[in-house]
């Protein structure tokens, strides 16, 4: 008999007669191996998907509700709940037909009609969606598997805005839920997917729990990130939020819970060092470093004090900050988009390439009209990375003879403020920091931070219309060819006018109990084909 | 008695009121909004401006201060912007873990401080009087959060004693209730310990010098009746002053407690509405907390009465 056993035994018999005779009930060995325990990147704080578009409630609602066509691991969209598709010969015309048999969680089966709510529901909030709805004729249900899409003008991206993986995703509720306004939180959780949401265990910021969908009819296609047969294996997934690192290294340690989406760099080594873990890069499309300067107010209105900042910046003392010494975690991004994707280039890079030129830089500083006038740089300290990034921006600065006003916050304000198009010394700003999910810039659909298009533009507002124009020319393009010339040249017109700064790309871990296997790298944590032994 | 409870309560009332003015005001100024959390990176300003006009953030401040007092008066605490669940509800869910970690926190103290306290003024100037203060300094000069990582360390991950995290409610057993509460309750109990251990024994000190301290002695009374039925009972009043003002310290430390052993309690839930401008869930809390200080002065109150005969209101 061990410690803990005596322990439990004394407080049991105490508890006993202090408890009115409750006590523990005993778990039975296979309940546990069928309940896989997660540790999430944050907080479920709401759960509406389109609502709502933070990544932890894209992950959870990818368990509850499907889509129409989903993301696989060539990035590739594949047909998910769409049996087929058929497009016009003129393009405008899209005829979708739904896979037989697909049911919601309250049992009812998926409709058209759920369909074409879910959609419009979702178009109203998503910037593909909202090209789409620009263009769009008409939304309609043919019949019960039957709905089509009739456009104005040709959208040759229409499957991959339907299968694309970045919030909010194009999912599929009920039609009485769907018709809830776009800007209103929807009540009610009831998805097609391949997990229920067990509503009354939530206890937001604490727990989510999700159980397995008995009726779910998965594809038959072997599981491949957002696409293919999604089959659960666990009866039962729970999420629990551990806002504290080291206790959620510890109860992954002490077999508390199974599986943590992402342990930070400095519990990584002691994770390694325990026989019963194992770490690994969780997704391989990383994360890009970003600061972006305001195009607005001197001294980033010129885009020389911009390329000065560029030219002066070490992507390895932002990456160093951000993961250590590990350098498996981090590479150098001459550019914007993510490395090791069909579409990725560094042309036009030169400039973020080779030895820093200080003295360069401090000359077209200079020549810019900068004449030591505060540059407000907004740091949201309640978040590692934006902190990592903040502290080596405000030190290059300085070195560039800036003269800095550190802002150092947290990460409310700094979204708050961002937004604000005064003058920095009016509520305004000249930077902040932040990081973009490689995943989400892989193309221009879902990289709302590369565009350029003046006050339409993300925070910052650059105007860069050769950027706009590149951008056009990759959704227009025909071909794979096409998407990649057109992609160089965005990369090359973002650069040269500075749209932002990255400052690197970085790669994250995520580590689980050596009992768990099934799991596979991607951009969000995969519950399908995930199995637990005892 | 019972009119000067009746007394103190309805005296609680213009001071609750101050209290939620000041929040609320305190929230309207502050930096931050959720709508811009809500809207997400994507949002344009409209999208952003659509979703305050849904929560009803670009109301004016009179009005939403109204608004709210108005549903306070009706016994509802309003909704989350962020879950869209009653406030009330939220609150229900957290009030358990913190209730039973201050509870806990609580009785280990009394039972180890206090006689801590007594001892150590019994044996002052001794080796063990020196001992139990220097617990004490150390005990005051940890953080919390030092404390709780020493003991998940070795109790948890080392010994495997007791489990790192979690929560589990009194209706599950009472062992799984007790077992995630103990590392936390010593880990905001020391600073808390540390305290009343000091304070009772500078109390006792002082009664142990009084003439019928004396007295007693010299009429033969035992050394454990001298201290804790004629010194402890005299002393209990700057004692029992000390727990109730340490409840404050405890609902702060809580806060830490809760994040570092992750028990899903209203500390982590403050923070959580902090960080995200949850105004509706920060007012209720706040609201919350304003009423257990008003009660456990109260109650403090009244147990003067009780243990001091003396006093009289």
């Amino acid at each position: 008999m061990d410690r803990r056993t005596v322990l439990k035994g004394l407080a049991g018999a105490g508890g006993l007669a202090l408890s009115g005779g409750l006590s523990a009930p005993a778990i039975a060995q296979g309940a546990s191996a069928r309940t896989l325990r997660f540790v999430p990147q944050a907080n479920l704080a709401n759960f509406d998907p389109i609502w709502g578009t933070q990544y932890v409630v894209r992950n959870a609602a990818a368990l509850v509700w499907d889509t129409l066509y989903g993301i696989d691991a060539k990035l590739q969209p594949q047909r998910q709940m769409v049996e087929s598709e058929e497009t016009s010969d003129d393009g405008k015309t899209w005829t979708f037909k739904l896979r037989p048999g697909l049911k919601f969680h309250d049992g009812e089966p998926v409709l058209s009609k759920d369909v074409v709510a879910s959609l419009s529901r979702w178009a109203a909030r998503d910037p593909m969606g909202l090209m789409i709805i620009a263009i769009q004729q008409e939304l309609t249900a043919v019949d019960d598997r039957t709905f089509k899409w009739v456009l104005k003008q040709p959208f040759p991206k229409m499957l991959y805005a339907l299968a694309k993986n970045n919030a909010p995703c194009s999912f599929i509720m009920p039609e009485r839920i769907a018709k809830t306004d776009p800007f209103k939180q929807i009540t009610e959780y009831v998805g097609s997917g391949p997990m229920k949401f067990a509503k009354s265990e939530w206890v937001p910021g604490a727990k989510s729990v999700f159980e397995k969908f008995a009726d779910y009819v998965p594809r038959q296609e072997k599981a491949s990130w957002l696409a293919g047969g999604k089959q659960i294996l666990v009866d039962r997934v729970e999420w629990l939020v551990m806002p504290d690192p080291a206790t959620a290294a510890a109860a992954l340690q002490n077999g508390e819970v199974d599986w943590w989406e992402n342990p930070i760099a400095d519990l990584v080594p002691v994770l390694k060092k325990n026989k019963n873990i194992s770490v690994d890069i969780g997704d391989p499309l990383g994360n890009i470093g970003s600061f972006r300067m305001n195009h607005l107010f001197a001294p980033f209105n010129d885009v020389r004090a911009r390329r000065a900042v560029l030219m002066a910046l070490s992507q390895e003392d932002y990456m160093r900050a951000i993961v250590g010494d590990d350098d498996a975690l981090w590479k150098s991004l001459p550019g914007f988009f993510t490395p090791d994707t069909p579409l990725y280039s560094d042309m036009g890079g030169e400039i973020l390439k080779g030895k820093r030129d200080f003295d360069a830089a401090k000359k077209l500083l200079a020549e810019s009209g900068y004449s030591g006038q505060p540059v407000t740089c907004l740091v949201a300290q309640d978040q590692p990375i934006t902190k990592a990034q903040g502290d080596v921006t405000a030190d290059l600065l300085k070195k560039l003879g800036m003269n800095v006003d550190f802002v150092a916050t947290d990460w409310g304000t700094v979204g708050s403020r961002r937004a604000a198009k005064t003058p920095p010394g009016q509520g305004g700003w000249n930077m902040f920091h932040s990081w973009h999910a490689g995943a989400d810039c892989i193309t221009p659909a879902a990289y709302t931070a590369i565009r350029a298009n003046g006050d339409k533009a993300w925070f910052g507002w650059p105007n860069s219309p050769n950027t706009e124009k590149e951008i056009t020319s990759w959704f227009d393009a025909k071909n794979l060819d096409e998407e990649k010339a057109a992609i160089g040249r965005v990369n090359k017109a973002a650069i040269e006018d500075v749209v932002y700064a990255p400052t690197g790309f970085f790669l994250t871990y995520t580590a689980w109990r050596k009992n768990v296997s099934g799991i596979t790298k991607g951009p969000l944590p995969f519950f399908w084909g995930v199995t637990k032994s005892a | 008695m019972l009119s000067y409870i009746l007394r103190r309560i309805v005296a609680t009332l213009p001071v609750m009121a101050i209290v939620a003015l000041f929040v609320f005001s305190l929230l309207y100024i502050a930096p931050g909004d959720p709508a811009v959390v809500i809207a997400g990176d994507q949002a344009s300003p409209e999208d952003v401006e659509r979703i305050r006009q849904s929560l009803g953030l670009d109301r004016p401040f009179l009005i939403q201060f109204g608004s709210w007092v108005w549903r306070i008066l009706h016994g509802d605490l309003g909704t989350s912007i962020f879950t869209n669940l009653p406030v009330s509800t939220m609150i229900g869910q957290r009030l358990g873990p913190t209730l039973s970690l201050m509870i806990i926190t609580l009785l280990l103290t009394i039972v180890v401080a206090v006689p801590l306290g007594v001892v150590a003024a019994w044996k002052a100037g001794s080796l063990i009087d020196r001992a139990i203060m220097a617990f004490a300094v150390f005990g005051f000069s940890l953080p919390v959060f030092v404390v709780g990582y020493m003991l998940a360390y070795i109790f948890a991950l080392e010994l495997e004693w007791l489990p790192v995290q979690g929560y589990t409610p009194l209706t599950q057993g009472f062992w799984p209730w007790l077992e995630n509460l103990i590392l936390p309750a010593i880990a905001l109990g020391c600073v808390y310990i540390a305290l009343v251990a000091r304070i009772t024994r500078a109390t006792m000190l002082e009664v142990l010098q009084q003439d019928y301290i004396r007295t007693a002695r010299a009429k033969g009374m035992g050394q454990g009746g001298i201290l804790f039925i004629h010194a402890l009972k005299n002393a209990a009043v700057p004692i029992v002053t000390v727990i109730g003002i340490g409840i404050a310290l405890l609902i702060g430390g809580a806060v830490v407690t809760e994040s570092v052993f992750a028990i899903p309690g209203l500390g982590r839930l403050t923070i959580d509405a902090i960080l995200r401008r949850d105004y509706p869930v920060i007012q209720g809390i706040v609201l919350l907390f304003s009423f257990v200080y008003v009660l456990v002065n109260l109650m403090i109150d009244v147990i003067y009465t009780l243990v001091d005969p003396r006093i009289r209101y």
